[in-house]
């Protein structure tokens, strides 16, 4: 039987198709951002809506927090437990040869991919002044989880980058630029064939 | 709350009308399109299949919106197998976590789409908690 043809499929943060995931003041968008669902379409890739570990987790009236109050045993698991979840799906993707890609959201604890953010010493009265932490390049608590269940079922990693909404002061247009460099760069290693073979 | 931009509706929605293949494109309305412009997030319900862990870590979430002042619809697509909601499966999710069914609105294909995108744009703007729950939530 004729297989179906190669498709581009992102996998992208919960909110970033919602929204109404954000921790409060942290929406920027009714309900999608439209500049990421609508830079991926264009180029022909499928959408594939990550859950989002916050909300299920501590809710959606949740204090803001910092990678350093996430990076706990019993939300590493929660996280462990969403990457079992929506990790079949990725692997049959990624099996039938489609090329995966990840949309973070960068600055975010959990959902950061080159960025997250960090304070080590936040914790108990939530009455930090605004800005009061740090931008770090490492990746949020649940991308770190998710791709280290995806290195478990022996999956090559995926090409990854995030939408720069939670680093402090949201500057769409350069987010849209980076985007945009990004799946050119997609573009360009798909055309010279340097993508990881799957084992 | 200050500054923030959340539309406090939600949709929950079938894989093939984030996604609607090449062959039934023409078929259907735009239907991230008009939930864009109705203010509504979107849930991703899976493509056909079993996917347990994920359609319960789905209630999950559904239930926690519902519980602080969320409106949650579903939008599926008629002739699907529970409109591509997975509904069989969801509703009892949703029963056992104590949430009220979301309303659901079928899309038809292969008809006039321009219709059917009003259609379902009327259903989305006429849909909302009561006032009374709006005000104790969303402040």
């Amino acid at each position: 039987m004729k297989q179906d043809a190669r498709r581009r499929v992102a996998l992208i943060a919960n909110c970033l198709l919602n929204q109404n995931a954000k921790v409060c003041e942290g929406a920027h968008y009714r309900g999608l951002v439209s500049p990421v669902v609508q830079a991926l379409r264009s180029r022909g890739y499928e959408l594939q809506q990550l859950p989002c570990p916050e909300l299920a987790f501590a809710g959606a009236r949740r204090w803001w927090a910092v990678y350093e109050q996430y990076d706990t045993p019993a939300y590493r698991a929660h996280c462990r437990r969403l990457a079992q979840a929506i990790a079949p799906l990725i692997e049959q993707y990624i099996r039938r040869g489609d090329e995966v890609i990840l949309i973070g959201l960068d600055g975010s604890p959990s959902t950061g991919v080159r960025f997250t953010s960090s304070k080590p010493d936040w914790g108990g009265r939530p009455n930090r002044p605004d800005d009061d932490w740090e931008i770090v390049p490492r990746r949020g608590i649940w991308i770190e989880e998710l791709e280290a269940e995806l290195k478990r079922r022996g999956l090559p990693s995926v090409p990854a980058t995030g939408w720069a909404l939670d680093m402090g002061r949201f500057d769409e247009a350069g987010s849209r630029r980076d985007l945009e460099e990004f799946l050119e760069s997609r573009e360009a290693a798909q055309g010279s064939g340097d993508d990881p073979a799957v084992p | 709350m200050n500054g923030d931009a959340r539309g406090w509706r939600i949709a929950l929605l079938p894989d093939t009308l984030v996604n609607p293949r090449e062959a039934s494109r023409s078929a259907l309305p735009d239907v991230l399109g008009i939930l864009e412009a109705a203010g509504y997030g979107v849930l991703q319900l899976p493509p056909p299949g079993e996917h347990g862990p994920l359609l319960a870590a789905i209630a999950d979430q559904v239930a926690e919106y519902a519980h602080h002042g969320y409106a949650v619809a579903a939008v599926g697509v008629r002739g699907e197998p529970g409109g591509g909601l997975h509904w069989r499966r969801l509703a009892p999710l949703l029963r056992h976590r104590g949430v009220a069914l979301p309303p659901r609105h079928l899309v038809r294909a292969l008809v006039d789409t321009a219709t059917e995108g009003e259609r379902l744009a009327a259903f989305l703007s006429g849909y909302d908690l009561p006032v009374e729950e709006q005000r104790r939530w969303r402040v």
